[in-house]
């Protein structure tokens, strides 16, 4: 569903992010680890085509995200740290406006428009402007948002950033049944217990390379670490040494 | 819906429901500036009355005369007062207001002089001023009469000629000839301030909210997205503006302001003059708005966009700003300026004075300068380094401390990343600016020396050496070829002609800075041996090695990611900045140029003592012909034609000089790219 094919992004002489290649598959949560300035940032926006890759590629539902941006952006929902949220729109007006970029028709998206709403219990605030939303609530109106055109393939970058948790409580809940209805979800975080608690798979990037990748069992085993965060530890160490 | 109308409608909505928006859409146009301008006529009138409510205490000093003290005593507007021995003491301390200083009589029908002594400084006083004199003139007049009558002369007699103006302006004329003065101006800010706040709330301001990355997330082209916005922009910025000519006029026929109508001022714009104007403000806030929106994507922050956009805010003011001043005639050069052209073509049409020809030009000239500027816009919102920038944030984090960032912009070649070199010759630029000025002002020509060698040549070598970056391709230090020496040589002869032409063809257009141009030639001319050696190793030695170490050196050497004429015209452009001051502005054109074509010769023969050689040989040349006695009358009035038959032998030598660079042997064994040949 996803797929990475020895991606490489350059910035000027600086390699962001090389040779990266992994998959995520249709139900799987795939977490990618690393420290700041590792290149999660910038492998999720080459996926996301708000870059674009200096070599390699990468394909979401099997559109090339080079050959096809707007193909494949049909096929993926972005939920950055930043939510995204217009602050003056209210809830409603803003999951209107993507259903409307996404090209749906008026009578359709109306009707996703209030399924929606009631799926993130947002409809006691619809019609309030974003900006006078608390955290809480933005959060559940951009998830509402990424999910109007109800796309395949799921691209979170670092969703919890900054939540409570309880709010990050929500993102937990959207992830596992947004899983189960089959969709690949592939997200960047720098919180373990999110990884033990949801991941599938784990990759590691160190120096915007793929250093490791596998379950989170299987990274312990690998480093002989006793917990997530200790093999992170080591091997993030061991890429620096490289 | 299409795309763009999906985004325009969204944009729409949010701006008007912006408090900051309406308010210099609306508010400002509308209420603010017609209400200053009534405040601000009111507050003048009531100075005005306010200084005339009392009579201006003058005073009378030195030899008697009852005739003058008369008419001083007779005149309403004026109040003798007594003053001490100090006349200036007394105007200083406000008890009087002028003060006459009678001189002695000559003997018979000779002149008495008479000294005013006012305080410039004081409106009091000025106004003392101006009743005292005419006194004192109704006592000349008076005076001149009794001598004509005591010898049985008319008073015709000492009035041979009389002078009585007659204007042939009508009122309204007269009224559209003072509103044509502000309200150029006034369109311009208000159409630019319309689109200035929606522009960078569109563009940065989504950055910053991290909006941008959703939305560019959406199935939707750039090209829709940028439009969308756009077009928002651009029709903000109409509607203020219309609103703002509307307001304006009204505000000037309803007879608001007093003023006008106490000095018989008719403001009636015809209704096809309003039309006209209001057509060309279209294309002025396309213009704008897309301008704007290219350089706010650019910026991180609403601040930073701010920032941006504010000096050029400031450069729109200029040309705004022309139509104000005396003896400017509008003509198709103005008509095709931008910005100079629409506030002329208002002026003409407030004055009833336009011509359709130039309005029409003024008319396609800003629309395509407004197309030019949307594709502009377009190109930048579909540039991943103008909307995510260029990996700081990667490069950043794995790069600690000042040198530590400067490494890390080391690419795999060992040359600097562009950031890295615009950068450091921002920071020399400033530094030079600053600190070379003082140097050269203290110092003279000893600090000008110095400043280049201290200020170009050494942090040039610093930057390289401490940026650990490779000094043969950073600075292409190569040995050049015969074939390259020959090459930049012919190229060099026959481009300092062309350049003298493009500086004689300037002329027509730009004002020639005599008093710059006069200082800048005794600096330039030697009348010893010693006195040239010296010039030569300031003005041609010293910035063919320090100059072309910054230019064709770091700047060149680190903006090799870019093709290769966008860094020949770069490196034009920046150099020709570099030369440029308040004085000087008809210096950039000629000093880019020659910057591209050197740049092109080092680019072609990957060596930079070719440049040096030939800026060497353009300096070198203008302090031996100046101090040439019999050449340099050629050469010392710009406005003065160059020779014709210089441009065809100037065009076959560049010609012949580029055909020379072009060739293989021309290259130092080395490319032109950074990517091969190297030695």
């Amino acid at each position: 569903m996803i797929r990475f094919s020895s991606l490489t992004k350059r910035y000027g002489p600086l390699t962001a992010v090389r040779e990266l290649s992994l998959e995520v598959r249709p139900g799987e949560v795939y977490a990618l680890l690393g420290p700041n300035g590792a290149g999660k940032t910038t492998a999720l926006r080459c996926l996301a085509t708000l870059l674009h890759p200096s070599a390699g590629t990468a394909s979401v539902a099997g559109v090339d995200v080079t050959a096809d941006p707007v193909g494949a952006r049909r096929n993926l929902a972005f939920l950055a740290a930043s939510m995204g949220l217009y602050e003056r729109l209210s809830a409603r007006e803003l999951i209107t406006y993507f259903g409307r970029l996404h090209g749906m028709d008026e009578a359709r998206l109306s009707g996703r428009v209030d399924d929606l709403v009631d799926l993130f219990g947002i409809r006691g605030f619809a019609d309030r402007l974003c900006g006078r939303l608390s955290t809480g609530q933005r959060q559940r109106v951009s998830l509402a948002r990424a999910l109007v055109h109800d796309p395949p393939a799921l691209i979170l970058d670092e969703p919890t950033l900054g939540l409570d948790i309880l709010s990050g409580r929500t993102i937990y809940d959207f992830i596992a049944r947004e899983r189960a209805a089959g969709k690949a979800i592939l997200f960047s975080t720098h919180q373990m217990e999110e990884v033990d608690l949801l991941a599938d798979r784990v990759g590691v990037l160190g120096g915007g390379v793929l250093v490791a990748e596998g379950t989170a069992e299987q990274l312990m085993q690998r480093t002989g670490a006793p917990n997530l965060a200790r093999a992170f530890l080591a091997l993030v160490a061991g890429a620096a040494d490289r | 819906m299409s795309a763009w109308r999906v985004v325009a409608a969204k944009e729409l909505r949010e701006t008007l429901r912006d408090r900051r928006t309406l308010l210099m859409m609306v508010v400002i146009p509308v209420l603010l500036y017609p209400v200053l301008l009534i405040v601000m006529e009111q507050l003048l009138l009531f100075g005005q009355r306010n200084l005339e409510a009392e009579p201006a205490p003058v005073a009378v000093v030195g030899q008697s005369a009852p005739a003058l003290i008369e008419i001083l005593e007779r005149e309403d507007g004026l109040r003798l007062v007594e003053i001490g021995e100090d006349p200036e003491a007394a105007v200083r301390a406000d008890s009087v207001g002028a003060v006459a200083l009678l001189g002695e009589a000559e003997p018979g029908d000779g002149t008495r002089p008479v000294t005013l002594l006012y305080d410039a400084a004081s409106d009091r006083s000025n106004r003392a001023r101006g009743e005292l004199t005419a006194a004192l003139r109704a006592w000349g007049d008076s005076a001149l009469g009794d001598r004509l009558d005591a010898r049985g002369l008319p008073r015709t007699f000492a009035e041979p000629v009389a002078i009585a103006d007659s204007s042939i302006a009508r009122p309204d004329e007269v009224g559209g000839y003072a509103l044509g003065r502000i309200l150029p101006l006034l369109l311009v800010v208000i159409t630019l301030l319309g689109a200035f706040y929606p522009a960078i709330d569109l563009a940065a301001g989504e950055k910053e909210r991290g909006t941008l990355e959703t939305l560019l997330t959406a199935p939707v082209p750039p090209r829709a997205v940028v439009a969308g916005k756009f077009v928002t922009v651009a029709l903000i910025g109409v509607i203020a503006a219309g609103l703002n000519l509307g307001s304006m006029i009204l505000t000037f026929q309803t007879g608001a302001l007093q003023l006008t109508a106490a000095i018989g001022l008719e403001v009636s714009l015809p209704w096809s003059a309003v039309l006209a104007i209001f057509v060309t403000l279209v294309p002025l806030a396309v213009l704008f708005g897309a301008v704007f929106l290219g350089i706010a994507v650019g910026a991180s922050s609403f601040k930073e966009a701010q920032n941006a956009l504010t000096p050029v805010y400031m450069v729109v003011l200029v040309p705004a700003m022309l139509p104000a001043f005396p003896g400017i005639d509008f003509g198709p050069g103005l008509a095709l300026t931008p910005v100079a052209g629409v506030a002329f073509f208002f002026r003409d049409l407030m004055t009833g004075e336009a011509d359709a020809a130039l309005g029409a030009l003024v008319l396609v000239s800003t629309t395509l300068y407004a197309l030019a500027a949307l594709a502009f816009a377009a190109r930048a919102f579909g540039n991943e380094r103008v909307l995510f920038g260029g990996g700081e944030a990667e490069v950043d984090a794995r790069a600690v401390g000042p040198l530590a960032w400067l490494r890390a912009r080391r690419g795999a070649l060992g040359v600097p990343s562009s950031s890295a070199v615009l950068l450091f010759v921002s920071f020399v630029a400033v530094a030079f600016f600053w600190v070379g000025i003082r140097l050269q002002v203290s110092l003279g020509e000893s600090g000008l020396l110095a400043a280049e060698w201290l200020l170009l040549l050494t942090p040039a070598v610093a930057f390289v050496v401490f940026g650990g970056f490779d000094p043969v391709r950073t600075l292409s230090l190569r040995r050049p070829t015969r074939t390259g020496v020959a090459g930049g040589m012919i190229l060099i002869a026959g481009a300092m002609p062309l350049v003298w032409v493009l500086g004689w063809l300037q002329t027509f257009v730009l004002p020639v800075p005599w008093e710059m141009l006069e200082g800048l030639e005794q600096l330039v001319t030697a009348d010893s041996a010693g006195r040239l050696a010296w010039l030569l190793l300031l003005l041609a030695v010293t910035p063919a090695l320090c100059e072309e170490a910054v230019f064709r050196g770091v700047l060149l050497g680190g903006t090799g990611e870019a093709e290769p004429w966008r860094r020949v015209v770069l490196n034009g452009v920046v150099f020709g900045l570099f030369h440029l001051s308040f004085e000087t502005v008809i210096r950039f054109l000629p000093t880019a140029t020659l910057g591209m074509v050197i740049a092109w010769a080092v680019l072609r023969t990957g060596s930079i003592w070719v440049g040096v050689l030939m800026h060497f040989l353009n300096n070198g040349a203008i302090v031996v012909l100046a101090s040439t006695p019999g050449v340099r009358e050629y050469f010392s009035d710009p406005e003065a034609p160059p020779p014709l038959w210089l441009v065809p032998v100037a065009a076959v030598l560049v010609w012949a000089g580029a055909r020379v660079l072009q060739r293989p042997a021309a290259a130092a064994g080395a490319d032109t790219s950074n990517s091969s040949h190297d030695p």
